[in-house]
């Protein structure tokens, strides 16, 4: 997985942190001007506090109109009429737009990001509930939802099919029969190893075990919902767009594609964002609606989902049913790995992953362990369900791969009866034999997986527990502790641009940097913040790099009409794309600053050396003769050198050499009750490790929400159906986001093992907590219940699906028997 | 098009009359007529608490009341925490948010400042359990809550500071729509884990709680 690069900067890790005892900015990095591994608070954090933040329901222009959206109350039906006639009569609406007016303008249909082809506006067939039908435009949010309930749509309502293994049934209704060569629900097939070797080693193997385990639909569900102001301009012939966009660079493409409008007259911003998580990578009906009302009304047009929209009809991630297996020695030494996967995509194949990548970075799954032969087979298939299949805060589903590889692991443990830590210690892939090629064809990088599970099962007290969870099955105590372990790697930095690309442009990413003749400076990057903190930690960078303060690098992101281009943020890739692309732009800058600080200082060129530390230039052996980034700056534009352009600045694409890969090891300790089956939160380990550190302050804030959403994952979260294609997990009354009552206090610790491939060493982080904690969480409920036999627990965990393994290994506790409960005056008690 | 009325808020401070349809909410009313876009909408089923704000001191989901049902009231909006008496640049709220690194996104951040002045006015020392209690009425995404916890904690132990240092000087007024008073008609919902999320068994109160008929 390598590709080659001339111009590959060499990495520099000599600011690497000590990797025991926190960040020391004072000693190891930062140089107390806000570079490398300084805990420098948030630049954007005051607009938030104070309400003045921007986000795309906030904006407001002269003459906006608002979208409201038809959707279908059905999962398979044929649109027999639609009849805006009604609407259309009411004061204050303006139109009602349906497929036969997107028709006119060849907008009826747009591209997914897996070349499906998804219709806009429904044309014939509505194929998954809340599926977009007609909008409604009027002057303001009331009269345009009053209009949308006139829309009379008359549906000849079809049979649905839910279930991936249903709609693989020859019998199964054909839901994508607009296809020329579609005869069933079939999409694709996708394989990855060696099947043959191994097969060869499960034949071969003294143990082998078996589990099937289901990864549930999830959503994103970012607290901000998808939304888009669009703004065609007819003086300009330019169309402005403002959306919710982690990619606003490539959604300037698509939607140029799409539209037909010369991509240098469409301009995308994305403003402030309120989350992502991969629900805002794809592009939605709903914005390709507001642009084309735009453009037809020659008026700007609102449209923003309201919740339920968002979890029924955006990209969902996961619902991968997956069969796995592990071939082992007697001693627990895994030789193969395989694994089937049923993939629901929904109704459309329109999951958001690199294009040569149909099933993501699935073939990940050999995790943090050296094992032989790996051989994985996977069957896509449409449903009567929202499309999707999103990298939600995943890098490609990695997650399932993590999830897969970490219960496997267990499951071979219990087999053997061998410690979960132990196991792991005998399969990990050994520190020194990185850079070290998997089995399904990864590079990895670097690692030290077993000194992350060593610092974590220490911050656990691991010993104790396992003590502790002996003395409560003696006891037959009514609170059982499981003890769960996950050492995860993750896959991220998308990407090399020979291997990844989305909508086929190359995966590289970019920074811009421009330092003016005062010694601030300006970083345009083409990736795009969420919530991860990039005007903080993209000056960072630059401080480190330039010896310059924090405070006077602005960071700015998000406008396509001033920001280089970019791929944009998903799949933990700014840190190890844009991040490089900034530590090389600011290389660059330095380069032509030392040429300046020749001429300024005197002294031939090569005489000029850069002091890491005081972030000044000065002349070999004299270190008294130096000059600040400051004074060279002004050099530049007052007093720029002969033969040189005047100015300081400098740009760069960064195409990365390879991935990086994140890792970590959590360990997770939970208190089962046997009476309720309910699942608290005893002790919750998690040891990162992400390279060299930018912002301890950030990361761990990263930490704790990817934390946060693998407890979502792993007790709450499902998006569920019912046979008809009715969701019935479609808002947060029903779709149930963790309180804070529902998520503990996290002990966070690192190690630093720098990527030697990147520029600062530094290799993403936002997305391992998500990646590594459901398997730990998973682990913990099952270890709780392994003495009587249990081996595995399906997400997501909720009392009720805890309560039921517990009742079939006889583990159940009834109620005390004195609890009674009084019912409009009958009396029964608890255990009736 | 539904009849207008004129009805009456005042909000951080200033009175606003507005003409609003009977049936448009109090959140809309704040966000789109008067301009006060740092108050958010997240679910419209008053699950996220976004759109908490305070009404007469009380933290109230905007999505869920009508701009009619707060006719003459007193609210208080993220906007109008830096000028609140405790507010020296920031309010000791906001200053710990961004201490603590209690956002990220910053789209939830408005109603959990709000959910917290509202527990801070009631409890000046709440222990952990209570604040994850005050703040389980508003869902953030992005931090897993530990920091947004202990940003409250922050802002508590700055306020108690200040009290210390003052003697006690620097407190919510009654009335400045900083914190409940008994000559505010309050509107509550009545239950617990709804309106601004507190269960609303933490607040004992001593002011009128039954409803202001509109």
């Amino acid at each position: 997985m390598s590709s080659e690069h001339e111009d590959t900067p060499e990495a520099e890790t000599e600011y690497q942190h000590a990797e025991d005892d926190g960040p020391q900015p004072e000693k190891h990095c930062g140089h107390g001007r806000g570079g490398m591994g300084e805990e420098v608070s948030r630049k954007e954090d005051k607009r938030f506090i104070t309400g003045r933040g921007n986000y795309v329901d906030d904006i407001k222009k002269p003459d906006m109109l608002h979208c409201e959206i038809v959707r279908s109350p059905h999962a398979h039906a044929r649109v027999k009429d639609i009849d805006g006639s009604r609407a259309e009569a009411m004061d204050d609406v303006v139109a009602v737009l349906t497929a036969e007016d997107l028709l006119e303008h060849d907008l009826a249909t747009m591209p997914t990001l897996m070349d499906d082809t998804q219709d806009v506006l429904v044309n014939e067939k509505v194929k998954f509930q809340s599926q977009e039908v007609a909008a409604v435009i009027a002057t303001d949010r009331y009269t345009a939802k009053d209009g949308a309930e006139k829309v009379e749509v008359d549906y000849e309502v079809l049979d649905p099919v839910v279930d991936a293994q249903d709609a693989l049934d020859a019998e199964a209704p054909l839901i994508r029969d607009e296809l020329d060569d579609q005869e069933d629900n079939h999409i694709f097939d996708w394989e990855t190893g060696d099947k043959d070797a191994t097969e060869a080693v499960f034949d071969a193997a003294d143990v082998t075990i078996e589990e099937d385990m289901n990864y549930q639909r999830l959503h994103p569900a970012p607290i901000e919902t998808c939304g888009a102001v669009a703004d065609w301009d007819p003086g300009m012939d330019k169309m402005t767009v403002h959306m919710t966009s982690q990619a606003p660079h490539a959604h300037r493409t698509l939607f140029s594609q799409v539209s037909g409008i010369p991509e240098h007259k469409v301009r995308i911003v994305s403003p402030d964002v309120g989350g992502g998580f991969g629900n805002k990578v794809p592009i939605y009906p709903g914005y390709v609606v507001a642009a084309a009302a735009s453009f037809v009304l020659e008026q700007p047009v609102k449209w923003v989902e309201e919740r339920s929209e968002n979890i029924q009809s955006t990209g969902f991630a996961r619902d991968y049913d997956m069969t796995g297996e592990l071939a082992a020695t007697e001693d627990g030494v895994i030789e193969g790995v395989k694994v089937d996967v049923l993939a629901n995509h929904g109704a459309y194949n329109a999951a958001a992953q690199p294009t040569k990548f149909p099933a993501g970075f699935f073939n990940i799954f050999t995790g943090s362990y050296d094992i032989e032969a790996a051989y994985g087979s996977l069957t896509a298939a449409f449903t009567n369900t929202a499309p999707g299949g999103v990298a939600y805060r995943c890098s490609f589903r990695v997650t399932e791969a993590v999830y897969l590889i970490e219960r496997l692991v267990n499951v071979l443990a219990d087999e053997l009866d061998v410690d979960p830590a132990e196991i792991r210690r005998r399969n990990f892939i050994p520190s020194d034999a990185f850079p070290y090629e998997s089995a399904t064809g990864w590079n990895y990088d670097s690692g030290d997986y077993e000194k992350a599970l060593d610092k974590a099962l220490e911050m656990a007290d691991y010993e104790h527990y396992r003590e502790e969870q002996q003395r409560r099955i003696e006891n037959d105590a009514d609170k059982l502790l499981g003890i769960g372990i996950s050492s995860f790697t993750e896959i991220v930095g998308a990407g090399p641009g020979e291997q990844c690309d989305i909508a086929g442009i190359e995966m590289f990413d970019s920074a811009d940097i421009r330092v003016n003749p005062t010694g601030n400076a300006v970083l345009r990057i083409g990736v795009q913040t969420q919530g991860q903190g990039h005007e903080t930690t993209f000056a960072q960078i630059v401080a480190e790099e330039l010896g310059m303060d924090v405070d006077n690098i602005s960071v700015e992101h998000g406008d396509t009409d001033t920001e280089p281009y970019g791929l944009g943020t998903y799949g933990s890739r700014s840190t190890p794309v844009a991040g490089a692309a900034t530590a090389v732009a600011a290389r660059k800058v330095r380069d032509k600053a030392k040429s300046i600080a020749a001429n300024e200082l005197e002294a031939a060129e090569e005489d000029i050396e850069w002091d890491r530390e005081s972030g000044e230039f000065h002349v070999a052996g004299a270190p008294d003769r130096s000059i600040t980034i400051t004074e060279i700056a002004a050099g530049a534009y007052m007093n720029h050198p002969g033969g040189e352009e005047p100015g300081l600045e400098a740009t760069n694409y960064y195409d990365p050499p390879e991935m990086t890969y994140p890792f970590g090891s959590y360990i997770v300790v939970v208190e089962v009750d046997r009476e309720t089956g309910e699942v608290d939160f005893e002790k919750f380990v998690a040891v990162d490790d992400c390279g060299n550190r930018i912002n301890p302050m950030i990361i761990e804030g990263q930490i704790h929400g990817g934390l946060a959403q693998g407890i979502a994952t792993a007790m709450l979260e499902e998006v569920t159906y019912d046979d008809n294609g009715n969701v019935t997990g479609g808002d947060f009354m029903n779709y149930l986001l963790p309180t804070a009552n529902e998520i503990p206090n996290f002990d966070t610790g690192h190690t630093v093992t720098p990527s030697p491939h990147h520029p600062i060493g530094a290799k993403g982080v936002g997305e391992s907590p998500t990646v590594g904690s459901p398997p730990a969480i998973v682990n913990a409920v099952v270890d709780a219940m392994n003495h009587a036999g249990v081996s595995h627990v399906e997400m997501p965990m909720t009392p009720d699906v805890v309560w039921a393994a517990l009742d079939d290994a006889g583990l159940a506790h009834k109620p005390a028997q004195n609890v009674e409960f009084e019912f409009d005056g009958a009396s029964g008690s608890a255990d009736d | 098009m539904t009849d207008e009325r004129e009805i009456t808020l005042t909000i951080n401070g200033t009175e606003h009359t507005l003409e609003v349809e009977p049936r448009r909410l109090l959140v809309h009313a704040i966000r789109e007529d008067l301009d006060m876009t740092g108050t958010h909408i997240g679910c419209d089923t008053g699950n996220c608490g976004a759109c908490t704000i305070l009404k007469d001191g009380e933290p109230i989901k905007s999505c869920l009341m009508f701009a009619a049902q707060a006719d003459g009231a007193e609210i208080l909006t993220v906007e109008g925490m830096e000028d609140l008496p405790e507010a020296t640049d920031l309010h000791p709220l906001q200053e710990g948010f961004k201490a603590e690194h209690g956002l990220q996104c910053g789209y939830c951040t408005p109603g959990m400042l709000m959910a917290g002045k509202a527990l801070l006015d009631e409890n000046p020392d709440p222990d952990e359990e209570t604040i994850r209690d005050a703040i389980s009425g508003n869902l953030c995404r992005c931090t897993g809550y530990q920091n947004i916890v202990s940003s409250i904690e922050y802002a508590a132990d700055e306020l108690a500071d200040r009290t210390a240092t003052d003697g006690g000087a620097v407190t919510a007024e009654p009335g400045d729509g900083a914190g409940p008073s008994a000559d505010d008609a309050a509107t509550v919902c009545g239950q617990s884990d709804c309106c601004g999320g507190p269960d609303a068994d933490l607040f004992e109160r001593d002011y009128p709680t039954e409803g202001t008929d509109t």
